[in-house]
């Protein structure tokens, strides 16, 4: 019976089959698709009104960092932006295309990704997966003057875990990536010299005192 | 004729199985320290409706305090009947003000924080009272020895010997969310060697550093506080 079992017929698939297993646990190629919810921001939001224009490059956005990574970010940035900055002004439009730009909200904000970079435990010999996605904000008068071009970049990583695929760790960098985005964003929007001269000019920071 | 008999393993036998039992067994087990700071010896008073949250420092470059860790720590804090506010639903009632660029680093940046009332009405509905900073890591410092499997139509095995040292390093700092002051210090560092015999099997000799390390920061953690189920 046992012979039966462990004939080599019988063993040369569970052998092949085994080995197949093994190699594509060792593929490093890494497909992902960002499907994370964001929280709402705690924010208080400055009495500004904005169109932010998420045209569809940016909300269907694929990053392809190297020959291996594929990291799908547009849905996922497009939640995580709106909801920033939903928190940054009290009155915000959402469009995917300038011309749609309705004309009753004094900023007009065009994002768009220069770079989106990835390093793994391989490439930095840190038990570290790394994601930066480099930003840059259009930021325009509603008379289409324009105010400032704000690169934003974002950083996010996470731990190398033992067994844990390479997709799942990047996926997750690359979330903290996009929350860093966010945090970036409330943190130092109103900080930018040029907005701050623009809502001086406004006298909105007087309004909101 | 009287009857003899046998003993199946002879004295010297015996006593060296057992040393070498007792020296695997030995070398399994970490050596932890704990460094404790406070400014008064009595317990933190913890009413039955104040909670604590339990939080990992993430912004240093070449590492993460895993979630893993901070997970443990604030379990085996919970099971002293202290109220824990797990991590991740803390850091999202308050996003973005407690996210690795903008977490505070020390007291008069938590103190501007506070002074937003929204940022407080979220830490006061969650009854947040303390706040637990934890930062550090395992890693593993020397590896030696080598150890090779190999498969065939006819079987497999493992050969060989390899162990490695492992070191976990964590500090705890604790803040007042309420009077906005550090409450204590606590500094764990726990060492082991572990093991990997290959005898056609492999057989794993595993020293569970960082579960060391969780377990004394915990325990410590606990004494820290008095609430009043737990005196």
């Amino acid at each position: 019976m046992l012979k039966k079992l462990f004939n080599k017929t019988a063993i040369k698939p569970i052998a092949a089959l085994l080995l197949v297993g093994i190699l594509s646990g060792c593929s490093s190629s890494a497909s992902v698709q960002v499907t994370s919810d964001f929280p709402t921001v705690l924010s208080e939001p400055k009495p500004v009104s904005a169109s932010i224009v998420f045209d569809e490059s940016f909300s269907n956005y694929i990053a392809q960092p190297n020959k291996k990574t594929v990291i799908d970010l547009g849905t996922a940035q497009v939640k995580l932006l709106s909801n920033a900055f939903n928190g940054l002004f009290d009155d915000v439009e959402f469009v995917s295309d300038p011309e749609a730009v309705s004309g009753d909200h004094k900023l007009v904000i065009i994002p768009s990704i220069r770079e989106v970079q990835v390093s793994t435990p391989s490439d930095n010999y840190l038990n570290v997966f790394e994601v930066w996605i480099k930003y840059n904000l259009e930021i325009k008068s509603v008379d289409g003057e324009t105010i400032d071009s704000w690169f934003m970049p974002a950083y996010g990583k996470t731990p190398d875990a033992f067994m844990a695929s390479k997709s799942s760790a990047i996926e997750e960098a690359a979330v903290i990536a996009l929350r860093d985005a966010g945090a970036k964003l409330m943190l130092d929007f109103y900080r930018i010299p040029a907005i701050y001269g623009w809502m001086m000019e406004q006298q909105i920071l007087e309004e909101s005192k | 004729m009287k009857p003899t008999i046998k003993p199946s393993l002879n004295p010297i036998s015996k006593l060296s199985s057992v040393l070498v039992l007792v020296s695997i067994l030995a070398g399994c087990s970490a050596t932890t320290t704990i460094d404790e700071y406070r400014p008064s010896g009595e317990a933190i008073d913890l009413n039955a409706d104040e909670r604590v949250v339990v939080l990992g420092r993430r912004d240093a470059g070449h590492y993460e305090t895993d979630r893993e860790f901070i997970n443990c720590v604030a379990k085996r804090m919970q099971g002293a009947d202290i109220g824990v506010v797990p991590e991740q639903q803390f850091i999202d009632s308050i996003y973005p003000w407690f996210e690795p660029r903008t977490a505070p680093k020390g007291l008069p940046r938590l103190k501007r924080l506070m002074q937003d009332p929204l940022i407080k009405g979220q830490v006061d509905q969650q009854s947040v009272r303390y706040l637990v900073w934890l930062d550090g890591s395992t890693e593993t410092l020397d590896q030696g020895g080598s150890i090779s499997c190999a498969i065939g139509p006819g079987g497999g095995g493992c050969f060989g010997f390899a162990q490695w040292d492992k070191l976990s390093v964590y500090e705890a700092i604790v803040w007042d969310m309420t009077n906005l002051q550090e409450m204590g210090r606590l500094r764990v560092d726990s060492e082991g060697t572990s093991y990997l015999i290959g005898a056609v099997a492999p057989i794993p000799l595993l020293t569970p550093v960082k579960n060391d390390a969780c377990t004394s920061l915990g325990n410590q953690l606990k004494s820290f506080f008095s609430s009043p189920e737990n005196p």
